[in-house]
C-alpha cells in the first residue's frame, strides 16, 4: 500500500480539531481509510432523537473518486435502502474532489431532514411517503426509537 | 526581458523540441494559439449524428480495407485506424518518458512533469501538450509541494526544508497487480521468452500485455531513480564547492517561490504561487490536481439506476448513444471546466528564461511589469480547457463504441429486429412494470425529465439509427469474417517466414 495522501490526514485531523456537530468521525486503528460515523437525527424530523451509525470509505482514487458510504442502523427512508446505500447524486455522478468528508458527512445529514420520495432508492418507501406521508413519518419515527436508540 | 533563448536552451538540454500544429514553440503569448484549447462545441445534434456516421463509415471502411487487402493503405487516416501492438508499446514508453522529472528541465522553478501525488496509471494526459503548455507560460509547472507550511518559519529555515526536498514522491515498489509478473531483463527489450510457449494466442496476447504493463512500471521507477540520484548528486558537488550548477535554483528562487504560496484546494498541499485558477470561480488548482480532472468514462445517458424499471443490458443498448459530457469545475460545477493561469512577472527561469542558478529577488516592482500583468489577465490564450490537455477523448468514445458494438453484435442484431417489427418496443418494454400513477411522479423527478427529453429526441431519430445499426451489424459481420480469413492466410504462410 503506498502511504497516505495528505489530503486524508488533513481532512481527519480537521474533523478532529473542528468537529460539525452532530456528526462524528473516526478512522479505524488498522485502517485510516475507513471511517465509523455517527449522525444524530436532525431536530425536527421523524429522526430526531436518534443516533445512526454508518461506514464511510475512501477509495484509492479519491479525491478523484467519491467516499462510499453507507448506514450501518436499519431506518426507513426513500432515499435509502435495506442494505444501508444511499441515494445521493454528490456521491456519484455530482461528486467533485473538492467536496470533503464533511461536506459529504453533511449532506446526508440535510437529506434526514428533507427526504426526496420523487427520487427514490427504497421505492415502497417512497410509495408510502407520497400515498400517506403521515404514515410513513410515523413509521420512520417508529424505527428511530427502536433501532436509533443513543446509549 | 527573457525574449531571447538562453544559454540553457542551446546547451543540449534534452528537451524534445515540442512542434504540434498549433502550438508555435516560441514565446508566450504568440497569436492564435488559444483557439485550438478553447471548449469544443459537442451539444448539438448535428455533431452527433456526424459521429455515428463516422462510426459507420468506419466499419464500412475497415471491412473493404480488410476485403481489398491492402494492409498497408496509408491513405487510410481514420482515428481508429489499428496501431500495432509495437507501436502501441512504444508510445506507452513514450509517454512514460514524458512524465519522469527532470531537475534540469524546469520553468519558472517548476518541472515539466508530476511530483507523484496520484498513481501512475492515473497519469493519461497527453504529457506533449501539458509541457507545452507549461513552457508557453499558459500553465503553471508542476511545482514540488511542501506538505505543511508555516508563516513563521525564517528565511534559513525555510531554504533548508526546501533543499530537503525530493524531485519525486517515494514509488510502491512492489504493488499488488504486478505481484506475480516476470519482467525479465529489463535492459532486453525483448521478453518473449518469459511467456509459455505452448499457451494458446489469446493467453500469449494477455500474458505481454502484462509482462509489458509490469516492465514499464518498474522502468518508470529506474528512470525517475536515476534522475533522482543525478540531482541529489549535484546539489551535494555544489553545496561542497566542487562544482557549479545553471540548473539548480538560486536561494533567492527557492525563498521568493515558497515563502508566497497556497494550499491547493483539492490535494491539501502548498505549492508556490501563481497557481492556475478557475476560469469560472478564481479557485486555486495546483496543475498536478488539474491534470486528474477529465471527462467520466464513456456511459449511456441517464445511466443512474431506476429501481421501477427493469435493468436494461448495456449489450442491448445502441452504441452510439454511448456518451461524455465535458468535466465540471470542481469547485462551482459549472460546465466545460477551464483554467487561467497569470505567469509571475519578475520570474522567467528556466526554458526561455534565465538560469534557475543566477535568478535574483527584485523588490521593487517596475512600471513596465504592471503593464504586462494587465495584457497577460485579458489575454485569452491564457485559458485551458480540461479537454485540452486531453484531446483524445473523442477518439477513446469512439472506440468504445466500437468494442460494445463488436461484443454485442448479436444482442443488437435481435433489438434491431425487435425495433423493425415493433417500433415502440423499447419504450413498451420498459414502462410495463410502472403504475400509471408512478409513471407520472417519474417524470417530474429530475431523472424522469431528463429521459423524456431525450426520449422524444431519440424516437424521431429512431428510423434513422436502425438503418446504422443495420449497417454496423452487417459491417462487423463482413470485417470479422474477413478478419479470420486474413489469419487463415496469414498462419499459412507464417511457418516458410520462420
Ligand atoms: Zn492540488
Ligand atoms: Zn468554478
Amino acid at each position: 500500500m503506498a502511504s497516505l495522501p495528505k489530503r486524508i490526514i488533513k481532512e481527519t485531523e480537521r474533523l478532529v480539531t473542528d468537529p460539525v456537530p452532530g456528526i462524528t468521525a473516526e478512522p479505524h486503528d488498522d485502517n485510516l481509510r475507513y471511517f465509523k460515523v455517527t449522525i444524530e437525527g436532525p431536530a425536527g424530523s421523524p429522526y430526531e432523537n436518534g443516533l445512526f451509525h454508518l461506514e464511510l470509505y475512501l477509495p484509492d482514487d479519491y479525491p478523484m473518486e467519491a467516499p462510499k458510504v453507507r448506514f450501518l442502523t436499519k431506518i426507513y427512508h426513500p432515499n435509502i435502502d435495506r442494505l444501508g446505500r444511499i441515494c445521493l447524486d454528490i456521491l456519484k455522478t455530482n461528486w467533485s474532489p473538492a467536496l470533503q468528508i464533511r461536506t459529504v458527512l453533511l449532506s446526508v445529514q440535510a437529506l434526514l431532514a428533507s427526504p426526496n420520495p420523487n427520487d427514490p432508492l427504497a421505492n415502497d418507501v417512497a410509495e408510502d411517503w407520497i400515498k400517506n406521508e403521515t404514515g410513513a413519518k410515523a413509521k420512520a419515527k417508529e424505527w428511530t426509537s427502536l433501532y436509533a436508540k443513543k446509549e | 526581458m527573457g525574449n531571447v533563448p538562453t544559454k540553457l536552451d542551446q546547451d543540449g538540454n534534452p528537451i524534445e523540441p515540442v512542434s504540434r500544429p498549433g502550438y508555435p514553440s516560441g514565446n508566450t503569448g504568440s497569436s492564435s494559439t488559444g483557439t485550438s484549447f478553447s471548449g469544443q462545441s459537442t451539444n448539438d445534434g448535428k455533431t452527433r449524428s456526424k459521429r455515428a456516421t463516422s462510426l459507420v463509415s468506419t466499419f464500412l471502411n475497415s471491412g473493404s480495407r480488410y476485403r481489398s487487402g491492402s494492409m498497408q493503405d496509408t491513405t487510410y487516416h481514420s482515428p481508429h485506424k489499428k496501431r500495432s501492438t509495437k507501436e502501441k508499446e512504444q508510445m506507452k514508453e513514450q509517454h512514460a518518458r514524458n512524465i519522469i522529472v527532470k531537475y534540469d528541465e524546469s520553468v519558472d522553478g517548476g518541472f515539466m512533469a508530476p511530483f507523484g501525488s496520484y498513481s501512475y496509471d492515473k497519469l493519461d494526459y497527453d504529457a506533449t501538450v501539458v509541457k507545452s503548455l507549461i513552457i508557453q507560460r499558459r500553465l503553471a509547472p508542476f511545482y514540488t509541494p511542501l506538505q505543511d507550511f508555516d508563516p513563521t518559519w525564517s528565511r534559513e529555515e525555510l531554504l533548508k526544508i526546501v533543499d530537503g526536498l525530493p524531485l519525486h514522491a517515494s514509488f510502491d515498489e512492489n504493488p499488488e497487480e504486478f505481484e506475480d509478473i516476470p519482467i525479465g531483463d529489463l535492459k532486453k527489450p525483448n521478453f518473449d521468452y518469459l511467456i509459455d510457449k505452448s499457451s494458446s494466442k489469446k493467453e500469449y496476447r494477455n500474458m505481454h500485455s502484462k509482462i509489458f504493463k509490469a516492465r514499464l512500471y518498474q522502468k518508470r521507477i529506474y528512470w525517475q531513480e536515476r534522475e533522482n540520484e543525478s540531482f541529489l548528486e549535484t546539489k551535494l558537488e555544489v553545496r561542497e564547492g566542487k562544482a557549479q550548477n545553471n540548473y539548480l535554483p538560486s536561494n533567492d528562487l527557492k525563498y521568493d517561490l515558497y515563502s508566497n504560496g497556497s494550499e491547493c484546494p483539492i490535494c491539501f498541499l502548498y505549492f508556490p504561487e501563481p497557481m492556475n485558477y478557475s476560469k469560472c470561480c478564481q479557485q486555486p488548482i495546483c496543475t498536478e490536481c488539474f491534470v486528474q480532472i477529465k471527462r467520466a468514462e464513456p456511459h449511456f445517458p441517464h445511466e443512474e439506476v431506476d429501481p421501477t424499471k427493469p435493468i436494461q443490458n448495456d449489450n442491448e443498448k445502441d452504441p452510439n448513444l454511448l456518451t461524455t459530457e465535458p468535466s465540471n469545475c470542481p469547485y462551482c460545477a459549472t460546465a466545460e471546466f477551464a483554467v487561467v493561469y497569470t505567469p509571475p512577472k519578475n520570474r522567467k527561469v528556466g526554458i526561455q528564461g534565465i538560469p534557475p542558478a543566477t535568478y535574483k529577488s527584485v523588490n521593487e516592482p517596475s512600471e513596465t511589469n504592471d503593464k504586462d500583468e494587465t495584457t497577460t489577465a485579458k489575454n485569452p490564450n491564457n485559458v485551458v480547457s480540461s479537454d485540452a490537455i486531453r484531446p483524445d477523448w473523442e477518439n477513446k468514445l469512439n472506440k468504445e463504441r466500437i468494442r460494445l458494438a463488436r461484443r454485442s453484435a448479436n444482442a443488437t442484431a435481435i433489438h434491431v429486429s425487435n425495433q423493425l417489427i415493433d417500433p415502440d418496443y423499447a419504450s413498451t418494454s420498459n414502462d410495463t412494470t410502472i403504475s400509471s400513477s408512478r409513471k407520472t411522479t417519474i417524470t417530474t423527478s429530475r431523472h424522469g425529465s431528463n429521459t423524456a427529453s431525450r426520449g422524444s429526441r431519440q424516437r424521431s431519430r429512431q428510423s434513422i439509427q436502425d438503418l446504422e445499426n443495420e449497417m454496423i451489424q452487417e459491417a462487423i459481420r463482413l470485417s470479422l469474417e474477413d478478419e479470420q480469413q486474413q489469419n487463415k492466410s496469414l498462419k499459412n504462410k507464417s511457418p516458410k517466414k520462420k
